[in-house]
């Protein structure tokens, strides 16, 4: 019989975790803006495993341009940009430069590209807090 | 003597009142409901003003009315059904205050209107035009023909009580059950035959208000919200109101029929107050017993159940209600005569 | 209310009843159901044309796994399993263990997901908040274990992608405890609440000749008194050194009903049932690599190089979910990519379940098998010239098949 349980629940605390606010806030801009001047709180979200995928992070000093991760990215999400470096010298031919550019947006966090990554150039932090009406917002991309 | 002038502004100023009280503590009433079910079921739920918003939004909403309804017919459903359940209001005493209309009807009228909130649901149903409503209107009048005779019974068994022992005044009137509590008038026999019925009448309420589990003819999940499927906007934002304020005439009934005690002659002795402050005394306390009926009959007993079908709902009543209101019924009369 | 005019009612594609698009016509006599015909097929994405076109074998991973929200584990352990038959890769013994573990980590999250949805297609709301608080703990362990609640991402070829370590194990160990010690209180709520009981007792039964003869997979099969389930026939990963029984209701009160309330049985006793083998998987884990093949360059490299079919069975909550792949040498999508996920095989059993019962009754049968459209949906034919859609008759499906499988045979050498 559920009768029992429903008048021993009626004294327990709720279940829910109450992440960002209790109730909805009336403007989810507003509420926001709030936060950012510090007049509001936001309750905390539940804590993430270490082992967390969230959203990526890009150590561009370390990439070689080796496009592994672009070619098992199974959401085609990564994009090899090349970048043409002005040679110091007079004459000399331009140096080539492939990095990559990752699309926040488009990302299904499977950290494969962290797997095949030779170069450990890619990691994955726990930041999800990530939506967006935009998604080529500067956030959303990574390079 | 108040002249036919006075009489009549004193009923125009008191269906005002009456309504908006009933609007508005149906609302929050619903608002404390939502807020009760949804710690039963371990969650936070909604803010207590959520019903407020609701009717708020539904009210600036676009009404759509599908091109194969009966349109007039789609259309003033809502407010015949809103309409109605706030003229019973103005029969039922409300806590010290009596009924504005008092005098003019009496339980039996109660029960007669009863039915016209549910009879406009039905109409409003079958206006729409689709087969989920259909199926909703359908249910919603067996609904009806299966909780009225329980509903009867509990009620005629009061009132044999209330002949017997006043047998100077009407019967059937709500006034005569506020004078005389039942508890008062009965012997031990009568006091059993009296829980019986009571257990009766809250039972007869979720099917009233339909709430799960008698919410058949509305049943979200197989039929789409049924009878309301089509119901957009303003229109059924009035059902909305409807449903509020008909869970406050249920539960104002069966105070009025059970609970008819004021706290103003218990704590008089104690206390001297005007008049007027012991008004709002017995007010507030009336709403309180109104807020523990409708916990129980509605919050508590929505909670703890699954929805019945429709062969389920009409053995419940027709079967095991009725049979536990005419024991009631029995134990009272036993206990009459044992006097 | 019989004998009334007889009417039809569309239940879905958009119902609250059936939680993913598909339509079930049903014809009805007041409440009472006369007739029932079930119209899929609205939620085609694609998918197995992406793995055939678009995507080399290691994207097809995490494509499989968004065939389903909740099989997520079932559907890429089915696929990876097809390739590696296909490609000749052996999986590591620890692996083995870790997909016997994770698979039956999502079966208690799955029924206890289906247990909350069945609650609230009776209007038993808080039967629905009750089962999923509970089903917390199990996402926050698949979380801990794999990084996301959800998509678990953790299948690869030849192994898996994470390891268990020795936190790991002790976390899995307490929610296994934590289920156990809670185990009395959803048995108690779905097995002898009387309102529950008197929803679902008798009512959509399927009878063993019709759960045979209509080739039920799953719980839906196993309430029906018949022991099959792919762990017990076929066993696949570890589930041969552990050993699996096939539930079946008469377990639990020595009577088949093959009603809903015999599959409410069926799904918790089989909670009880994960929780053992995980235990007990936990406990005969072998050390080792969990990877065959950790270079994924070279694994990408030996599966363009491998040619050959595989197919890969797995006891998916819901049932039996079956992937045929087919590689061929010099070419990176799959030749061929064939998923026959459960819902497919539990459709039709809807019919004779739903014959005879009320309106009210629909919900909960359909809730009963736990379909998943979405995981169903694998093919709508189009005419591309008038792009309208058809169906396919019994006879031109046939020759359809003959004309693939002889296409198939044929690019085999």
């Amino acid at each position: 019989m559920m009768m029992h349980e429903v008048l021993k629940l009626l004294f327990k605390k709720p279940f829910t975790n109450k992440f960002p606010a209790k109730y909805a806030p009336k403007s989810t801009y507003g509420f926001i803006k709030l936060v950012k001047e510090g007049k509001a709180q936001i309750i905390p979200p539940v804590p993430t495993p270490p082992k967390f995928r969230g959203k990526l992070k890009y150590d561009r000093e370390s990439c070689v341009g080796c496009g592994l991760c672009v070619k098992v990215c199974p959401a085609k999400a990564i994009e090899l940009v090349t970048y043409k470096e002005e040679p110091k010298e007079e004459g000399a031919r331009p140096k080539i430069i492939r990095k990559i550019r990752i699309y926040i947006g488009r990302c299904v966090y499977c950290s494969q590209c962290v797997d095949i990554c030779p170069r450990n150039s890619l990691s994955m932090t726990d930041e999800f807090l990530l939506a967006n009406e935009d998604k080529l917002a500067k956030e959303l991309i990574v390079e | 003597m108040l002249t036919e002038i006075e009489q009549i502004l004193y009923i125009i100023i008191g269906t005002f009142l009456v309504s908006a009280f009933g609007i508005l503590f149906g609302l929050s009433a619903k608002g404390i409901d939502r807020k009760l079910a949804a710690h039963m079921q371990w969650r936070v739920g909604p803010p207590l003003l959520q019903p407020f918003y609701d009717v708020k939004k539904l009210l600036v909403k676009e009404s759509v009315v599908p091109q194969n309804a009966v349109s007039w017919l789609f259309n003033s459903a809502p407010i015949v059904c809103l309409a109605s359940t706030i003229v019973i209001l103005l029969y039922i005493p409300l806590g010290p205050f009596n009924p504005v209309l008092q005098g003019y009807g009496d339980a039996i009228l109660i029960l007669y209107l009863l039915t016209i909130p549910s009879l406009a649901m039905v109409a409003g149903g079958f206006a729409s035009g689709s087969p989920f409503a259909t199926v909703g209107a359908q249910r919603e009048m067996v609904l009806m023909m299966a909780y009225e005779f329980p509903l009867a019974t509990a009620i005629v068994a009061l009132a044999w009580k209330m002949n017997i022992v006043a047998p100077s005044l009407p019967a059937f009137s709500l006034t005569t059950f506020a004078q005389h509590p039942i508890w008062d008038v009965v012997g031990p026999l009568g006091f059993i035959g009296a829980v019986i019925l009571l257990v009766v009448l809250i039972i007869v309420t979720p099917g009233e208000i339909a709430k799960v589990p008698f919410d058949i003819a509305e049943a979200e999940t197989e039929i789409a919200e049924g009878v309301l499927v089509e119901y957009s906007g303003r229109n059924l934002g009035l059902f909305y109101l409807a449903d509020a304020v008909k869970a406050v005439v249920l539960s104002s009934l069966i105070v009025a029929l059970f609970f008819p005690y004021n706290l103003s002659p218990l704590l008089a002795g104690y206390i001297s107050l005007p008049n007027i402050c012991w008004n709002v005394v017995d007010f507030l306390f009336f709403l309180l017993k109104i807020e523990i009926v409708l916990f129980v009959a509605m919050t508590f007993i929505r909670v703890s159940v699954a929805r019945f079908k429709v062969d389920q709902v009409v053995r419940a009543y027709w079967l095991y209600l009725t049979v536990a209101a005419i024991i009631g019924l029995v134990l009272i009369v036993l206990d009459g005569m044992a006097i | 209310m019989s004998g009334g005019k007889k009417y039809t009612i569309p239940v879905g594609p958009l119902h609250p009843a059936v939680h993913e698009p598909i339509t079930i016509k049903i014809d009805v006599e007041g409440e009472h159901i006369v007739g029932v015909d079930v119209f899929c097929s609205q939620v085609h994405r694609g998918i197995e044309w992406l793995g055939m076109n678009r995507n080399n074998p290691i994207q097809s991973i995490y494509l499989s796994e968004r065939v389903c929200g909740i099989c997520n584990i079932c559907h890429p352990l089915c696929m990876v399993q097809a390739v590696e038959k296909a490609a000749e890769i052996m999986p590591t013994e620890r692996a083995e263990y870790i997909r016997v573990i994770m698979a039956e980590l999502e079966r208690i999250h799955s029924h206890l997901l289906w247990a909350g949805v069945a609650g609230h297609e009776i209007g038993f709301d808080t039967v629905f908040h009750y089962t999923w608080a509970l089903r917390e703990a199990v996402m926050d362990l698949i979380e801990y274990l794999t990084g996301n609640r959800v998509t678990k991402a953790i299948m690869m070829f030849g192994g898996v992608r994470r390891d268990i370590d020795e936190t790991g194990v002790r976390k899995i160990k307490e929610g296994m405890q934590y289920y156990l010690e809670r185990f009395h209180k959803i048995e108690e709520i779905f097995l002898h609440d009387p309102t529950i009981k008197m929803r679902t007792r008798d009512v959509g039964i399927l009878t063993r000749e019709d759960a045979l003869k209509l080739c039920a997979v799953g719980p839906t099969v196993r309430a029906s008194g018949i022991p099959k389930d792919v762990r017990q026939d076929f066993p696949y990963a570890a589930y041969a050194d552990i050993g699996v029984d096939a539930i079946t209701p008469d377990m639990y009160n020595g009577e088949v009903h093959g009603d809903v309330f015999d599959r409410i049985i069926v799904r918790l006793l089989e909670v009880k049932q994960s929780i053992e083998i995980i235990n007990a998987a936990l406990d005969n884990m072998p050390s080792g690599p969990i990877l065959a093949e950790p270079n994924l360059v070279k694994l990408q490299m030996l599966l363009k190089k491998a040619d050959g079919e595989g197919v890969g069975r797995v006891e998916a909550p819901r049932g039996e979910d079956i992937h045929y792949v087919r590689l061929r040498k010099g070419e990176e999508p799959f030749f061929s990519w064939k998923i026959r996920a459960p819902t497919y095989n539990n459709l039709l059993p809807w019919i004779p379940m739903l014959m005879g019962e009320q309106i009210a009754d629909v919900p909960i049968i359909a809730a009963s098998t736990d379909p998943c459209m979405s995981c169903l949906n694998r093919v709508t034919v189009v005419d591309v010239n008038s792009s309208k859609e058809y169906v396919l008759t019994k006879e031109k499906l046939h020759e359809l098949s003959i004309r693939k499988t002889r296409r198939l045979m044929r690019n085999a050498h």
